[in-house]
């Protein structure tokens, strides 16, 4: 067989070394070494305002490399909350917050961060529109009349108001001072901090920019790397800040290339085109792993797999069907069939995050895998066999198709008359002009607390109430006491309760298990994967790497 | 001949007029936009606004009117997903796909139309039957295999070319070959066909017994006649410039039109879809009316019976 690599071969047809030798002429150069990672996709929006951009993807371009809150969530660790752009915090009284900001944090242009770049991060103008907090009115704005290209989407201020759903403004109270009143009592504000959505951008940088999507496709934030170059679809590259407040960031550029394909992407990592491959599925690991000098890194995520249930539905609008569903469904079989045991079935809608903050209800279990009382719930029904539908998208989560075959097969051996019906898009699945039955979908967890997601996705804003799909009068009145509430005990004993209304009694879904994410990367590059889709290029996940 | 050319015009510009109304009305039962960019977590009022934003809670008749009124002034419109103007957009993309639509067009026309005429000219020998199986080969080998095979060999095994993406020349090669195997098979067997028919024809047996050498009879007689058939595939393919390279940019990565046609139809963004679908229809209406014309050029009894 022909030997011959790739710099010879060059040199042998005579070729210049262009894109080919990009990476490796960089780092010959002595200066830091660049990556490229290729991923399936960059962002939905083709933005990166991360209000906008609430994906899992774009948590992987967005966070921590180039996006910055005031409270940082601990991407190598714990995932719990890390000082950020404040450098400490207290609570003033159970609606109020006060953080003191970190001094001599430069933006990308050399702006250097302000209270009055914090308080504008919140303001109308930049996320919540016309929005009032709920229990109160908007305080310290001025009135917000969009009106032009330079506004905000529509979509926006609704985005803004599910994450911060009282949020009443943001008091300057000096250059480096800040208080965030809100107009409800919430124990979860410090959370709030450090979820998607609430980093700090350069005012000036937002004032300069003659459209919001100028702005948008290249902002000016304080993170380790900036915008060198964004071709939406594309790629994008980020350069390193040296100006940087967490010392000078060990890579000269991060290029992610979008490779739609799940073989290109594994055929350009073993080729050498990319340093790192994304999205892997689980099948394709094996094919990484075996090749010398490459490796495949696993983590489960904040995110967990779930079908959710149409009560519309006259079949399931009786809770008896739905709990028989739960109940035959193997889920420790699937996880070792199609995730080869990489991931695990996790406690409910819990994650190990709640433990942080004492929320994590011990005991509580994935409803038990058992054929026979699923037959005696279905009986109890009076089941007669009519079909359910099931509509599935093709592999939006992964293995889903596979995965929705199972479980239909696994409900036929109790009786039940599952249908897959094909679906195109989101649009499609959610389409209530004919009758809805189960549907995927996955919850993820974004603070140390409970109240993500459970209140979010399930509770009275949550999509699947707004879209009619289920609703439980007792949830929503605990949502309430998830959401205001300042005692820790009642708060626990809510999420208890919701956690068997919600899985069993009156199920809204059914667990399935927890997402896991798995990159393919060159082996020497001793890089180590987060459990979440970021990928952190800072520092110190890169320390014993010299290039 | 302008009667000739003014039918013609006439029926490309209904055919485009087609194209439009048939794409603005299928996008618009298939799902709706608001659902599939903002995803399945987004509160139903966020749905709303945007739906409002981009008025797609008014009457489809009236989105329809204000569309094509909106076109004849010029307005593509505006993607939904960042607001960037459609038509810009898409004319972005379109030299990244002509950078491996035209080489590979000038492949198949430079492999396919000699190889099919000389299997042609020595019919039923070895290299006849050889050309035939490689054609057969080219054609029935779907591109993404034939785009994973080359990008195995060439870039995972040889490590000699790019797997993937945009950037040198040399990313092109194995994209641009790829698409372009299978139509040196259709154009090899096409040509043959049109050969072999017109060779048995009595006017090449007349000019031949008249002495006429050989290589004028091909080149004066045969050629000419069997060019209708040819010129009406490789009509075909340059119509499907923009459009024909929508599988081999998703395996190769490769930023074209057919990127970004199957990220806009999977988004609804619909601006952006009616903007390519109305480029690859006026593209492969003048390819078409180009080769009604050349009809008329290469068969002068075309030209006549199209003057009377």
């Amino acid at each position: 067989m022909l030997n011959l690599n790739r710099r010879q071969a060059i040199s042998l047809f005579g070729a210049t070394a262009g894109g080919l030798v990009l990476p490796g002429y960089l780092r010959a150069q002595g200066a830091r070494p660049s990556v490229t990672v290729a991923v399936q996709k960059i962002t939905i929006n083709n933005t990166l305002d991360p209000w906008r951009e609430q994906s899992n993807v774009g948590e992987r371009v967005l966070y921590p490399n180039l996006w910055e809150g005031l409270i940082l969530r601990d991407w190598m660790g714990d995932q719990g909350p890390v000082p950020g752009l404040a450098t400490e915090w207290h609570r003033i009284d159970d609606k109020t917050l006060e953080l003191k900001l970190r001094k001599g944090v430069k933006f990308h242009n050399g702006d250097e961060m302000t209270a009055e770049d914090v308080a504008f991060s919140f303001s109308p103008e930049r996320v919540f529109g016309d929005t009032q907090p709920a229990g109160g009115q908007t305080i310290y704005s001025e009135n917000y009349t969009p009106e032009t290209a330079k506004d905000i989407p529509a979509s926006l201020p609704g985005v803004g108001r599910r994450k911060w759903p009282a949020l009443a403004g943001v008091e300057i109270v000096d250059r480096y001072t800040v208080r965030f009143h809100n107009a409800t009592p919430d124990v979860t504000m410090e959370g709030r901090l450090y979820a998607g959505g609430s980093q700090i951008l350069n005012r000036r940088a937002w004032d300069e920019a003659a459209t919001y999507n100028e702005w948008a496709t290249r902002p000016i934030t304080t993170g380790p790397y900036f915008v060198e170059d964004h071709r939406p679809d594309v790629s994008l590259t980020y350069r390193a800040f040296d100006d940087y407040w967490g010392g000078r960031p060990p890579l000269e550029r991060i290029t992610f290339v979008e490779v739609p394909e799940v073989s290109s992407r594994v055929n350009g990592l073993l080729s050498g085109e990319y340093d790192f491959a994304c999205d892997l599925p689980p099948d394709q690991i094996g094919g990484v792993m075996n090749a010398p000098g490459f490796e495949v890194q696993s983590s489960t995520i904040w995110n967990h797999r779930v079908s959710c249930f149409n009560t519309e539905h006259p079949v399931l609008a009786d809770p008896l069907v739905r709990r028989a569903m739960t109940h035959s469904i193997d889920r420790d079989a699937i996880v070792a069939a199609l995730w080869g045991g990489m991931t695990k079935v996790p406690a409910g809608l819990q994650f190990e995050s709640f433990r942080s903050s004492d929320m994590f209800i011990e005991g509580w279990t994935a409803p038990e895998y058992n054929p026979e009382l699923a037959r005696g719930l279905l009986k109890q029904a009076n089941y007669k066999g009519d079909p359910i539908p099931f509509r599935l998208l093709n592999n939006y989560y992964i293995n889903q198709v596979s995965n929705g075959q199972i479980m239909v097969e696994m409900w036929k051996q109790v009786g039940l008359n599952v249908e897959i019906e094909m679906k195109e898009n989101w649009g499609q699945i959610l389409d209530a002009s004919t009758t809805r039955g189960i549907r995927d979908w996955s919850a993820s967890n974004t603070i140390n607390d409970p109240i993500t997601p459970m209140v979010v996705q399930f509770g009275p804003n949550g999509s699947i109430q707004q879209y009619k799909e289920w609703t439980n009068v007792e949830l929503n009145e605990l949502s309430q006491v998830m959401e205001t509430s300042t005692d820790h005990a009642k708060r626990k004993k809510a999420i208890a309760r919701m956690l068997e209304i919600a899985e069993r009694e009156d199920p809204a879904y059914q667990m399935l298990h927890q997402n896991a994410v798995f990159t393919g990367m060159r082996s020497e590059l001793n890089w180590k994967a987060a459990p979440a889709f970021a990928m952190d290029f800072r520092g110190p996940n890169w320390a014993t790497n010299d290039g | 001949m302008i009667r000739f050319v003014s039918i013609r015009l006439l029926r490309a510009a209904i055919t485009v007029l087609a194209v439009m109304t048939f794409a603005f009305v299928v996008l618009r039962l298939s799902g709706d936009p608001a659902a599939v960019l903002l995803g399945p977590d987004v509160p139903k009022d966020v749905v709303d606004a945007f739906r409002a934003e981009w008025h797609l809670d008014e009457p489809i008749w009236r989105q329809y009117l204000a569309y094509i009124e909106a076109i004849f002034s010029g307005d593509f419109g505006q993607s939904m997903r960042d607001r960037s103007p459609a038509l810009e957009l898409v004319l972005e993309r379109v030299p990244a796909t002509l950078m491996l639509t035209v080489p590979a067009l000038l492949l198949k026309i430079g492999l396919g139309i000699p190889a099919g005429i000389y299997a042609a000219l020595h019919r039923d020998s070895a290299l006849d039957r050889g050309v035939i199986l490689l054609a057969i080969l080219g054609f029935t080998i779907p591109s993404f295999v034939m785009g994973l095979v080359l990008v195995l060999i060439f870039a995972v095994t040889w490590n000699l070319l790019p797997s993937g993406g945009f950037g040198g020349w040399q990313h092109a090669i194995l994209p641009a070959l790829t698409m372009s195997i299978g139509g040196i098979g259709i154009l090899a067997r096409f040509s043959r066909s049109a050969m072999i028919e017109v060779m048995g024809q009595p006017y090449i047996r007349t000019a031949s017994a008249k002495g006429v050498k050989w290589r004028d009879v091909v080149r004066g007689h045969a050629l000419p006649n069997a060019a209708i058939p040819i010129v009406t595939i490789v009509g075909f393919m340059v119509g499907a410039l923009i459009a024909g390279a929508v599988v081999v940019e998703t395996i190769f990565s490769w930023p074209g039109i057919g990127r970004l046609l199957i990220v806009s139809v999977s988004n609804r963004d619909l601006a952006v879809v009616q903007c390519i679908l109305l480029l690859i229809a006026a593209v492969m209406v003048v390819s078409n009316l180009t080769v009604d014309l050349l009809y008329g050029w290469l068969d002068p009894r075309l030209r006549a019976g199209a003057a009377h």
